[in-house]
């Protein structure tokens, strides 16, 4: 079978075409179409298949990951969207959590208030209420739902969410108001907070099904239309969409949980990065995803992906409920600005030079010194040699900007260029401990994925930063994501609130919410035509001590819930508590807040990477001078420079040395050794701080 | 420019110094029970060095718990030092004297010592706002007629609860024993030593791995980084005196004058690089009544944070180490025996909202001299503490009530939010009714109160309760007698109220504090909160932004046309009677 992975960027769409049974692969990138991300991805199947000399009738499943959800949230273009919800609660969405982003700021702005994504006279209100237990207190005002539906059809409305407190436990309400919302605006897209996420907290949830009202129209439509585009292509396979949980997701429940794309850009590099690691035996994995502007970190353990809390993830200054992968993304990349703020502090990015002007190397009018013009003075770029040798680097403008920043800091160009590389690897190991050491993982037993253009230049600095010891490129670093997309099965969550408290369990209730959650997935999965023997579930819940107001992730044995399967529960989340935060409460109550089913339906994707050539004794293509750090003076050394096509599986060579290759370059430092595998990969290891180092002399 | 340490190497451990602040935060909120520190977020990390300098906070922490760490490590070293008591490694203090450091007697601090090379090298240092501390009546707020700080609950002066590693068994029974929901505090106690103690794990590892004198260098370097933003924020002022008096309601049931409509009054001497704060003129302390502030960990506080919040926005200038080089170039005078500087043992503990008051009289100074960076006067907050024995255990409930903004240049106050010195979260309305027998009535923007201005104020919300058994209220606030205050030709702001509704619909007005009062199933109080003044005149508002809040239910048509002089007819602007009107009037 034929499959193709399909991931739109901001600057480039890339391909990659996989045969399942040859396990050949194509790799393509085309000029995104931001207008219509569309364009691009048909242009891209088009090339793609001519390349690889397949028909478009021959593709098997087409694997998609794409912004539109994110770009409409980022860039605040949604539909224009109604909310339906109960009297005395108008302003939920508006008053949030009554805090302010920042504590020391008087002219800031609230994004819940400053661009609300219902504005409050689209915001209507209808008598009806449940209590905590779902008991109703007032019965819906029927009358009331159908004026507000009116009113807002009138508005030009083009979507509505209703959301009513304690819909979580009762959804009662909430249904029948959509039931009748449609009735009197057919045509309009319609969407419930307990559809969307049965979680309690309700400006959380209420926001959350909101965004998925704000940005339904849009993706629903980009769906159709991309649909079109490849029924026209004469592409007859069905489409698989990457979801924030880290699974692909039809056409038809994206259309109906528009929501779940949020994140779905993202998501496929760490999938890729892990399946890499996968294939590398590295069981513990931090993938870092640098680009022109950002890095993004995902950190998985024995397969499993770390996943946002209920209570951190967010979008453009929102909250979101729903099931994510965490990725944590911080402003770090090739194009980050070195510079001096104004209490004269050194600092690299958040501002990028992005791709234009882009770095002052680029010499396309940019002056300011950027990471990659210091990786540039340092020899750790090639003039020639940068994206295949499709664009020539000025290094007289890279020395320029950094000489410029060296003198005001009164020291040398070569102490700033790698200043500059000191900081922002600083950086990102310091977001990496954000979601290792803080969360009681110890980095230094896992091993860093580098890749995206700029990951493979910075993977080894970072490493060093964290004492991580292994460090593994991908072979082909710049399309890692559309990679991951190929890799992926059918993943869908459901969830409960179920607020079960230790010692007073209904295990019966527990055991209904968890059938109930089965059921659902089991019909979601045959709706998509995945047999029951492809269908894994996998019983998981929220816990903490009572009176806490975060929860963490335990998994539930695969058998009926009893008070004797709930003791390993329990002692799983003690187990956890103390490995997160250093500390348990042995003798404390603990609750079970909510109760979720992960299931995946197994699809047809990519097994294995094709392997790669016989050992052969890779000779460098050429040499040149590049600047290290070593044992705390900067040296410089000799440095080899290697084509990456060169490299046969096995052979160990030492550090320094630059690997080159069209999509990125390799950086291995002097006190590591790099070796490709039979896969491509590229694997560095740390020989030690303190290794003799053959040819450094002081610059 | 001068460094002691390379930028580079200074740049690498700020960064690090901050991780360990948030990582603190992080364990410390994610782990404790109450809702004041894990939804609230009213607690405080930092680190310090050894005489109590702060070198780093964390971002989560509310700006009233980290900013008076400082005076908590002075305290106890004082403390320490008066008793000829030293500290060993494995110790750990609990300290919360409103009279050296803490700000008020709930916030309590448990300080880890780090040592280095057999030296003490810094502390790491936990706060947070506890919801009990054993004083007359149940909960830590509302507690508004203590009449000595003896009467407000325990006092701990620099008490060691780990003795060189050993926890000291006493200590902790004695808190089981004198605290009411002693699992609960208690609990977060110990999460707080948890914290710190991280904190102090990461600290030591950071001096292992550069040595303690290039991580003092580089602190040093950094506490003069922030001194010198804040110099050259404060140079940009002309030299000048700028004073603002305003208002507090103080006691307004009161028989007694001097407990009502209580000045604040503030002088800021602006010379060169400096500022000087005098209090002078503020009320005498309320001797008896616990709305006395300390001057160290409140008032300084107050002042640090709105002159920082206005001079050093950070939605200007991006996220700045906050530390103690930032307050260097601040002075503060206030006179002794002064609401803003009592004598022991004046009661304190319910000194928030007169702090947030004076934190608004600091904008309202300053204003004149910086129009572009304030806004007019902000609403001030509420706490309300329910409380009760529900199914034969006692419950505490604390609710923090928000203010709002007044408008700013260019765009309107923010609503219903906290104020200034204040930055909690509220309580989702399915977390309390799912834990408490409380009911939330309602939850939204009030209508037709907002200060009117070129940019209006912030609006302030409704917010309901019912109980849904016999329980008990104590409420602390302030605010309902003096409108925020307008600016530059924008209208004051509307002051906020609090209604008790009891069987039959009686409807009682209550003064803005009330102590321990017990209800009835069925009670029910509705607390207004408050609306920030205007900015700038009111018939400059741009015309299409009066229709927005007319079609948004904020303002009603008659409303637009008496107060911003603007027509509106079938929800559209009529532009002819518009500039007729607004012609006429001005």
């Amino acid at each position: 079978m034929i499959v193709i992975g399909v991931d739109v960027g901001g600057t480039f769409t890339d391909l990659v075409l996989a045969d399942l049974h040859s396990g050949s692969i194509t790799t393509h990138k085309v000029a995104s179409t931001n207008a219509n991300p569309a364009e691009a991805v048909i242009t891209g199947i088009r090339e793609i298949c001519e390349l690889s000399d397949v028909s478009p009738g021959d593709i098997g499943s087409v694997f998609h990951g794409t912004t539109v959800a994110t770009n409409a949230m980022l860039e605040n273009k949604g539909a224009r969207t109604g909310l339906v919800t109960n009297s005395g609660f108008r302003d939920i969405l508006h008053i949030g959590r009554h805090q302010r982003e920042q504590h020391y700021s008087i002219m800031q702005d609230l994004p819940r208030q400053s661009r609300p994504m219902v504005r409050r006279r689209h915001r209507k209100t209808v008598d009806c209420r449940m209590d905590a237990d779902g008991i109703e207190l007032q019965p819906l005002d029927e009358d009331g739902v159908r004026t507000a539906a009116r009113e807002l059809g009138a508005n030009g409305i083009e979507s509505v969410v209703v959301g009513f407190l304690f819909s979580y436990v009762n959804p009662t309400h909430e249904r029948r108001a959509a039931e009748i919302i449609r009735e009197e605006l057919p045509d309009i897209f319609v969407t419930t907070s307990a559809g969307v996420v049965p979680q309690f907290r309700e400006y959380e949830r209420f926001t959350t099904a909101a965004m998925s009202a704000f940005v339904g129209p849009k993706v629903r439509d980009y769906i159709d239309s991309l649909q079109r585009a490849l029924t026209n292509l004469g592409v007859v396979s069905e489409l698989r969409i990457m979801a924030s949980n880290g699974g692909v997701a039809t056409p038809a429940l994206v259309r109906e949980r528009p929501a779940v794309t949020l994140m779905s850009g993202l998501v496929a590099g760490v999938k890729g990065g892990a399946w890499v690691g996968a294939h590398a035996d590295a069981t513990k994995l931090i993938t870092l995803d640098i680009g022109g502007t950002s890095a993004d970190i995902g950190i998985v353990q024995d397969g499993q992906f770390a996943e946002t809390d209920a209570r951190s993830a967010s979008i453009a200054g929102f909250p979101v409920l729903l099931p994510m992968i965490d990725i944590h993304t911080i402003g770090a990349g090739g194009g980050s600005i070195a510079h001096l703020d104004r209490g004269g502090a050194f600092r690299v990015g958040p501002q990028s030079a992005g791709a234009d002007p882009g770095p002052a190397a680029y010499a396309k009018g940019g002056d300011k010194p950027t990471v990659t013009d210091a990786n540039l003075v340092l020899g750790r770029l090639l003039v020639d040699d940068f994206l295949g040798g499709n664009m020539q680097l000025d290094l007289q403008a890279a020395k320029n900007a950094i000489n410029g920043l060296a003198e005001t800091l009164g020291r040398n160009m070569e102490e700033t260029a790698e200043g500059i590389l000191t900081v922002l690897n600083s950086n990102m190991a310091n977001a990496i401990r954000s979601r290792t050491v803080q969360k009681g993982i110890d980095p230094r037993a896992f091993t860093l994925a580098g890749f995206g253009g700029a990951g493979p230049l910075h993977a080894a600095g970072v490493a060093a930063a964290l004492g991580i010891e292994r460090v593994l490129i991908p072979p082909h670093p710049g399309i890692t994501s559309a990679m991951g997309l190929l890799t992926t099965d059918l993943q869908y969550d459901a969830l409960r609130t179920a607020f079960e408290i230790k010692g007073n369990v209904d295990c019966n209730r527990m055991e209904g919410l968890f059938a109930d959650m089965e059921t659902e997935l089991r019909t979601l999965f045959s709706k998509d035509g995945i047999g029951s023997d492809k269908i894994g579930l996998q019983r998981i819940g929220d816990l903490r001590y009572v009176g806490q107001g975060y929860e963490l992730r335990v998994e539930f044995p695969d058998e009926p819930v009893t008070d004797e399967t709930l003791k390993t529960v329990w002692q799983a989340f003690h187990d956890q508590h103390r490995k997160e935060y250093g500390h348990a409460f042995e003798r404390s109550p603990i609750e079970i807040v909510t109760v979720k089913i992960r299931g995946l339906g197994d699809v047809e994707k990519l097994t294995r990477l094709p392997q790669h050539g016989t050992l052969k004794n890779a000779e460098p293509v050429g040499t040149g001078q590049c600047i290290f750090r070593v044992n705390d003076t900067l040296n410089t050394f000799e440095t080899p420079y290697y084509r990456r096509t060169d490299l046969g599986a096995g052979q160990r060579h030492k550090g320094p040395a630059i690997i080159l290759q069209k999509d990125s370059t390799t950086v291995v430092p002097p006190d590591w050794t790099f070796a490709a595998d039979g896969y491509g990969n590229i694997l560095l290891e740390r020989v030690g701080s303190d290794v003799s180092v053959n040819g450094g002399e002081q610059p | 420019m001068n460094t002691r340490v390379d930028p580079f190497l200074a740049a690498v451990i700020h960064g690090a110094l901050e991780n360990v602040a948030i990582e603190m935060g992080h364990k410390l909120m994610r782990m404790s029970y109450s809702s004041i520190i894990r939804e609230s977020e009213d607690f405080g990390t930092a680190l310090t060095d050894a005489t109590g300098r702060q070198l780093c906070e964390c971002t989560m922490s509310t700006p009233l718990q980290s900013g008076p760490i400082p005076g908590y490590i002075e305290g106890i070293l004082k403390e320490l030092d008066l008793r000829g008591d030293e500290i060993r490694p494995g110790d750990v203090f609990m300290h919360n004297d409103p009279y050296a450091g803490a700000s008020h007697g709930p916030d309590v601090g448990f300080a880890v010592p780090i040592f280095h090379g057999g030296q003490l090298a810094g502390f790491s240092v936990t706060t947070a706002h506890h919801l009990d501390i054993g004083a007359l009546t149940p909960g830590s707020c509302g507690i508004v007629d203590a009449v000595d700080t003896y009467a407000e609950g325990l006092q701990f002066k620099a008490i060691r609860v780990y003795d060189g590693g050993k926890k000291v068994e006493p200590v902790w029974q004695i808190l089981r024993s004198n605290i009411r929901i002693a699992d609960l505090v208690v609990g977060d106690m110990e999460a707080q030593v948890a914290a710190a103690r991280i904190g102090a794990e990461r600290y030591s590892a950071l001096l292992d791995q550069y040595g303690l004198q290039t991580v003092t260098d580089a602190y040093e370097d950094l506490l003069d980084y922030s001194e010198r933003l804040m110099r050259d924020a404060i140079s940009s002022i002309p030299d000048g005196s700028y004073n603002a008096r305003t208002h507090i309601d103080g006691y307004l049931d009161s028989d007694d004058p001097s407990l009502k409509d209580l000045p604040i009054e503030a002088t800021l001497t602006v010379k060169g690089s400096e500022i000087h704060v005098d209090m002078t003129g503020t009320a005498p302390q309320t001797t008896h009544k616990p709305i006395n502030m300390p001057l160290v960990g409140t008032v300084d506080c107050a002042v640090w944070l709105t002159l920082r919040s206005i001079l050093l926005d950070s939605e200007t200038y991006g996220s700045i180490p906050q530390n103690s080089g930032l307050t260097r170039p601040i002075t503060i005078y206030a006179p002794r025996g002064c609401l803003a500087n009592p004598i022991f043992p004046a009661p304190v503990i319910a000194r928030f909202c007169p702090g947030n008051a004076l934190a608004d009289t600091i904008m309202k100074a300053i204003a004149p001299a910086v129009p572009e960076q304030v806004s007019a006067g902000i609403g001030n907050l509420r706490v309300m503490a329910f409380s009760g024995v529900s199914g034969g255990s006692q419950w505490v409930h604390m609710e923090i009530m928000e203010g709002s903004y007044g408008g700013r240049f260019g765009k309107d106050g923010m609503d219903a939010v906290d104020t200034l010195y204040a930055n909690t979260r509220n309580n989702p309305v399915e977390d309390i009714e799912a834990h408490l027998p409380l009911r939330v009535l309602n939850y939204e923007l009030r209508e037709n109160v907002a200060g009117i201005g070129t940019w209006r104020g912030g609006i302030g919300s409704i917010r309901g309760f019912e109980l849904l058994e016999d329980g008990a209220v104590s409420i602390e606030g302030d605010g309902q007698k003096f409108k925020p205050w307008g600016f530059l030709g924008g209208e004051d702001g509307s002051p906020a109220n609090v209604q008790l509704v009891r069987s039959g619909n009686v409807v009682e007005e209550l003064p803005s504090k009330i102590p321990y009062r017990q209800l009835a199933k069925g009670d029910r109080l509705i607390a207004f909160g408050p609306c920030g003044g205007g900015y700038g005149e009111p018939k400059k508002r741009r015309s299409e932004d009066v229709l927005d809040d007319v079609l948004d239910g904020l303002l009603t048509e008659d409303g637009a046309r008496a107060h911003y002089g603007v027509v509106i007819t079938d929800g559209k602007v009529d532009q002819t009677q518009t500039q007729r009107l607004r012609s006429q009037t001005s």
